[in-house]
């Protein structure tokens, strides 16, 4: 289960970050494939287009880092939820569109969005079960109270006093 | 992790992840125009072209163009075959073809607040494709050419001869 998780984890962050990357160098364009989904009034389709960027490259480094791992899984979810989402939609609605996946010139498909419905899966064995770094340890690396450090139990007092 | 602690990380990384958007997009060779609204190609200038049907790409007359083009105020693509293009074009014009948009292309002609794209017969339909995809890569201002090439050479517009630089860089001709 341990290694399922890793390469799960690996294979999402990777994923993402390739994604960010794939459309960093032309984010106007971007914009472009978002508004093509219909589905945003025009005024909110650059930011929409600029917060997924910024989200793909922050959870793939979290992924990849193996920090705060089940947050990231549970937002790499929720866009791989939106993308098939939008999809579906676009295609339902018989528009004829690049799917902006990863970068210009990936037509959106029914196969596309069988493909994002096999990306879901890893995310969300990351999201229902993975353990990262932050069990137990906040961010900045202190404990969390009420946690206990590694190692072995106390015994609890019922156990003390039967002793 | 509690459900609700998992929902303030996710809603927190969410923001964060907004933050880290903006910042990347500022490092972008082509940002997205945060001010701008941003329409689908559907509803852009030239979509949903019926044959035969006069073509929504704003014009632009050579009259009005050939100015632009000695001040080098405007920039020109030339949508026609590559002999043709190579046999002559209007000066300083990017030879692009229907078809994908090179990303490289894509640099060179946004920073001109004008694009005319031409190609050699007004009937072909090839320069309204090559405006409609610069279009939907986010341009602005794409205009074709009235009378398309026949007309810039009977007005006398600027010219000059010879392959694209850039085009033959991409090949990997020397």
């Amino acid at each position: 289960m341990k290694t399922l998780r890793l390469l799960a984890r690996l294979f999402v962050g990777g994923l993402f970050l390739y994604a960010a990357a794939t459309k960093l160098p032309d984010m106007a364009g971007f914009a472009v494939d978002v508004a093509n989904y219909r589905l945003l009034p025009p005024a909110l389709v650059p930011f929409a287009a600029v917060a997924v960027v910024g989200l793909e490259l922050l959870v793939g480094a979290l992924l990849l880092l193996d920090v705060w791992v089940r947050p990231a899984a549970l937002l790499a979810t929720a866009l791989l939820g939106l993308f098939t989402g939008g999809l579906t939609q676009a295609l339902l609605r018989g528009i004829d569109l690049d799917c902006g996946c990863f970068g210009a010139g990936t037509r959106a498909t029914w196969w596309t969005v069988l493909r994002d419905v096999g990306f879901l899966a890893p995310a969300l064995v990351l999201a229902l079960g993975a353990r990262g770094r932050e069990v137990g340890i906040r961010p900045g690396g202190r404990r969390e109270p009420g946690r206990r450090p590694a190692g072995p139990a106390p015994r609890d007092r019922e156990s003390r006093s039967a002793v | 992790m509690t459900a609700v602690r998992l929902l303030a990380h996710a809603a927190a990384l969410a923001a964060a992840g907004s933050l880290t958007g903006i910042a990347a997009n500022g490092l972008s060779p082509r940002p997205a125009r945060l001010a701008e609204p941003v329409r689908s190609a559907a509803e852009q200038a030239g979509a949903c072209k019926l044959p035969g049907a006069t073509s929504l790409v704003p014009r632009i007359s050579v009259a009005e163009a050939a100015p632009l083009c000695a001040a080098c105020a405007a920039a020109f693509v030339d949508a026609r075959g590559a002999g043709e293009f190579a046999a002559g074009h209007a000066s300083g014009a990017l030879h692009l073809p229907p078809g994908e948009v090179p990303l490289e292309t894509l640099f060179q002609l946004e920073r001109f607040r004008t694009v005319v794209v031409y190609d050699d017969d007004p009937a072909s339909g090839h320069a309204d494709e090559v405006a409609a995809a610069l279009a939907a890569r986010g341009l602005g201002g794409v205009r074709v050419l009235d009378g398309a090439w026949p007309a810039w050479i009977a007005a006398g517009g600027p010219g000059e001869s010879g392959a694209c630089a850039s085009c033959a860089a991409r090949q990997g001709v020397r």
